[in-house]
């Protein structure tokens, strides 16, 4: 009988065709060598958007650490210098002669602009990336035993229902009033309540496979505990993990801002601090790159941060190497 | 499912109790309350002991201290009855140190130190301080007084005892005529219009209940809640009255004193409060009241903080939910094609950029379109409101969109949509009738949450367009050291969030009858 099979809206390699025995074919072992790391980076790559943003966020990070390593920055250099403040980029280029320092015009202390933002930038992604690391590697290893113990489970969900319901904005303000403000004692107030959030979601996640039929039966088998967790249940928390990085990381260049902006912020000119000072330089006409320039910069580097980590989360998502 | 409520309810008292105690912690014991000077002037004119009294006199005023002056213990003596003025006043003047005192002086300072001792107090006595001429320094004159710190269950337990406040007939303590309640079925401000009024005699307020045309219609006064009391923010008001009062210019009206006399005023009779002797203090008072109800408060044309909030707020919500909800049905229908891929470029936008970035960027594409950007209570126009509701609305769009997505996504792949399809129903169908309604359940979840997160207010939001509202009332607290308005602010977002969740597990139970809260129904 013949099919239309174009109206099934099936190909006719999808169906079964006769294959000749052969004796040395047979003997083949015929599943691919998998390997999961490769295989991510495999499906990682095989976007080549992934290749531009990965790109643009290796260049991003690296100048805000290098630039400001091999510049001089002196933010109140030209303090006494009238004619040098506030200048637009085509009039402080045509002032001080053209220099990449130059290209963003100056600030409100005849400062450069451009020089300002990646100083600034490098405050802000390591502000970013050492809470990440830190609520990461706590919030994962206490959603994990979160999760596997019923005890702490039952001691956990009041502690996260009581801490969870305290201001954020109060937290942090006094804790940063108690050790006077500076980059540590910012990344104690945002880490010490930070990773109950990301325990949660481990936790959960932890519940959900925790109890599937093959853990069961692991478990049956006499498995431990530890290897059901590092053999069963890690390999499905890496894809979890790394896009919650990709969330967490911007949020802190986030957070930061949004608390420079209400007046709880470093003392160093983070982003945040730039973004805040400058803020009566958005209305004032002539001004504006003083204050867009920082709120593009933290604009770019958190959605290069957050693609990337969403991306590569995706990756590692066993699921789709097939 | 009572049952189960009323212990959730019973547990969310207990979180909000825990976080109050936490919150006190932090703010009495763990900050150090020199801070409380930082910017006060007088506090750097004053020196030496003068300073030390101006300093406790403040940290009594913060909630921080207990402290009794020796001269108030004096006073408050003579009013009770126990010593006359005269012995007052021979005991009142205390020697520049101890061995100067006069015996009356002595034997009052001893009762005054062992009375004080007794209930955990240090007193504490500041010989004078002179200089070598045998002059007083500045500030330097001689002072006694007993001082403890304020132990942290004591405050505990009276601020939630002072929680609700309930008038009684009682309240006055002076000696007046006619203590009590009277019903009126023709309120004497109308005119002897038909209007229901209770009136107390020796209560607090002098309307416990009336009715007016501004909604709800029937008021009362006789239970206030009490949040805490402000000090620098809002001075002597509590927070729950900041927040509720409305703001504004003055609305007059013609209005009818009790004494008959009429004129133009903003003053609202309704709301007169007691305060001893008041009427004969001023002439002002003494045309217009016959008793001593005069403390009223006045008529004003704006919203309250919470008003102008949650207007703003629930019809960012709405409209939030009225746009999120279709376009994220939309993309999860068109998966992979471009209006998706669109969508998710915005989501990533919104998730990624900076609130306050994408904030300042509405109000710069808003401004250059001629809206306008700061908020005026005054102005008459509506359009003030545009920019907040739509930076407000825009990133909940985006999550709404968000998780739309996913959820209708993950259903899409469940057996009972590949049964449905097999069974011969059409994709408009499994889509309307079953992938909807399951992928929405998780989003009823949040309806309660976010129609109370509208009462808290938005910060930068808030900020950014100068909107009077209750978002900034727990930062301007923070930095002003107003230890009341932090403990009632974060008790009412305490409250706040408590209720939503349980509302929300409620509501997910009455729209899916799969879940259920009790062991015996499942």
């Amino acid at each position: 009988m013949e099919y239309d099979y174009s109206k099934l809206g099936m190909t006719t390699a999808e169906l079964f065709s006769r294959q000749e025995h052969s004796d040395l074919e047979s003997e083949k072992i015929t599943a691919p060598r998998y390997s999961y790391w490769q295989s991510v980076f495999k499906v990682f790559f095989r976007k080549k958007l992934n290749i531009v943003i990965l790109a643009l966020l290796a260049f991003v990070i690296l100048f805000s650490y290098l630039y400001p390593m091999f510049t001089e920055y002196d933010r109140f250099g030209q303090l006494l210098n009238e004619d040098a403040k506030h200048l637009m980029p085509a009039a402080a280029i045509e002032k001080f002669g053209f220099s990449i320092k130059w290209i963003l015009g100056t600030g409100n202390a005849g400062n450069s602009t451009f020089d300002a933002i990646w100083n600034g930038a490098r405050i802000s992604v390591s502000l970013a990336f050492i809470c990440g690391a830190i609520n990461m590697t706590i919030g994962v290893i206490l959603g994990a035993i979160w999760g596997f113990s019923k005890k702490v489970d039952t001691v956990m969900m009041v502690v996260f229902n009581v801490v969870g319901n305290i201001p954020l904005i109060l937290l942090i303000s006094v804790l940063v009033l108690i050790f006077s403000p500076s980059f540590w004692s910012m990344v104690f107030a945002l880490t010490v309540t930070g990773w109950l959030g990301i325990a949660y979601t481990i936790r959960t996640q932890v519940i959900i496979i925790r109890d599937r039929e093959y853990n069961l039966a692991s478990k049956c088998l006499g498995t431990s505990t530890i290897k059901i967790a590092m053999k069963n249940i890690l390999p499905f928390m890496t894809s979890i993990i790394v896009t919650l990085l990709a969330v967490e990381i911007p949020s802190y260049i986030s957070y930061e801002v949004f608390l420079a902006y209400i007046g709880i912020g470093l003392p160093d000119m983070s982003l945040g601090r730039l973004i805040y000072s400058a803020e009566s330089a958005m209305v004032t006409p002539g001004w504006g790159f003083e204050f867009w320039s920082p709120v593009a910069i933290s604009a770019v580097i958190s959605v290069v941060l957050y693609v990337t980590g969403q991306n590569l989360g995706d990756a590692s998502d066993p699921r789709t190497h097939m | 499912m009572l049952k189960y409520l009323l212990k959730r309810i019973l547990f969310g008292i207990g979180s909000i109790i825990a976080v109050v105690v936490i919150v006190m912690v932090m703010i009495y014991s763990l900050l150090d309350p020199i801070r409380v000077f930082a910017q006060d002037a007088v506090y750097n004119k004053t020196a030496s002991n003068q300073r030390e009294i101006y300093r406790n006199t403040r940290w009594k005023e913060y909630g921080y201290v207990d402290f009794v002056l020796y001269t108030d213990y004096l006073q408050k003596q003579v009013k009770d009855g126990e010593i006359d003025e005269d012995t007052r006043a021979a005991a009142a003047v205390i020697g520049k140190t101890a061995e100067d005192d006069s015996p009356e002086t002595e034997e009052m300072v001893r009762k005054f130190t062992e009375e004080y001792q007794a209930q955990g107090y240090t007193v504490r006595r500041l010989d004078a301080d002179v200089n070598k001429r045998g002059k007083y320094k500045n500030g330097g004159q001689q002072q006694l007084f007993a001082v403890r710190n304020r132990p942290l269950a004591q405050r505990v337990v009276e601020y939630f005892t002072g929680l609700l406040e309930i008038d009684s007939v009682h309240y006055v303590e002076e000696d007046i005529e006619d203590r009590g309640l009277t019903f009126t079925l023709h309120d004497p401000l109308y005119e002897g219009k038909f209007s229901p009024a209770i009136i107390g005699n020796g209560t607090k307020h002098k309307y416990l209940l009336y009715c007016d045309s501004t909604f709800p219609y029937i008021h009362q006064n006789m239970a206030t809640i009490r949040l805490g009391t402000s000090y620098s923010v809002n001075t002597g008001l509590d927070v729950f009255y900041t927040m509720t009062r409305a703001q504004g210019s003055y609305v007059m009206h013609p209005t009818t004193f009790p004494t008959g006399l009429q004129e133009e005023s903003a003053d609202d009779l309704h709301s007169a409060t007691y305060l001893a002797g008041s009427r004969t203090s001023s002439l002002i008072y003494e045309n217009r009241f016959t008793d001593d109800y005069t403390v009223v408060d006045t008529m004003k044309g704006g919203l309250s903080k919470i008003g102008y909030s949650f207007v703003i707020g629930i019809i960012a919500t709405c409209l939030a939910y009225l746009m999120g909800v279709p376009l994220g049905i939309l993309m999860a229908q068109k998966k992979d094609r471009f209006v998706d891929k669109l969508g998710t470029a915005y989501i990533v936008f919104i998730s990624a950029v900076p609130s306050l970035a994408y904030i300042f960027m509405f109000k710069a594409i808003g401004g250059s379109l001629g809206m306008p950007v700061t908020f005026d209570v005054e102005s008459p126009s509506k359009l003030i409101y545009v920019l907040p509701i739509v930076s407000l609305a825009l990133p909940q769009v985006a999550n709404l969109m968000k998780w739309l997505r996913r959820y209708m996504i993950d259903q899409m792949n469940s057996d009972y949509v590949k049964f449905a399809r097999s069974n011969g129903l059409t994709e408009g169908e499994i889509f309307r009738g079953h992938i909807l309604k399951n992928a929405a359940i998780p989003l009823v979840h949040g309806i309660p949450g976010s129609v109370l997160a509208a009462l808290v207010g938005a910060v930068i939001t808030e900020r950014v367009y100068v909107v009077p509202g209750t978002g900034n009332l727990l930062t301007e607290a923070i930095n002003k050291y107003d230890n009341g308005v932090i403990v009632g602010v974060a008790m009412f977002y305490a409250m706040l969030t408590v209720t939503s969740t349980i509302l929300g597990d409620v509501l997910m139970a009455a729209v899916d009858p799969r879940i259920s809260f009790t062991t015996k129904d499942r």
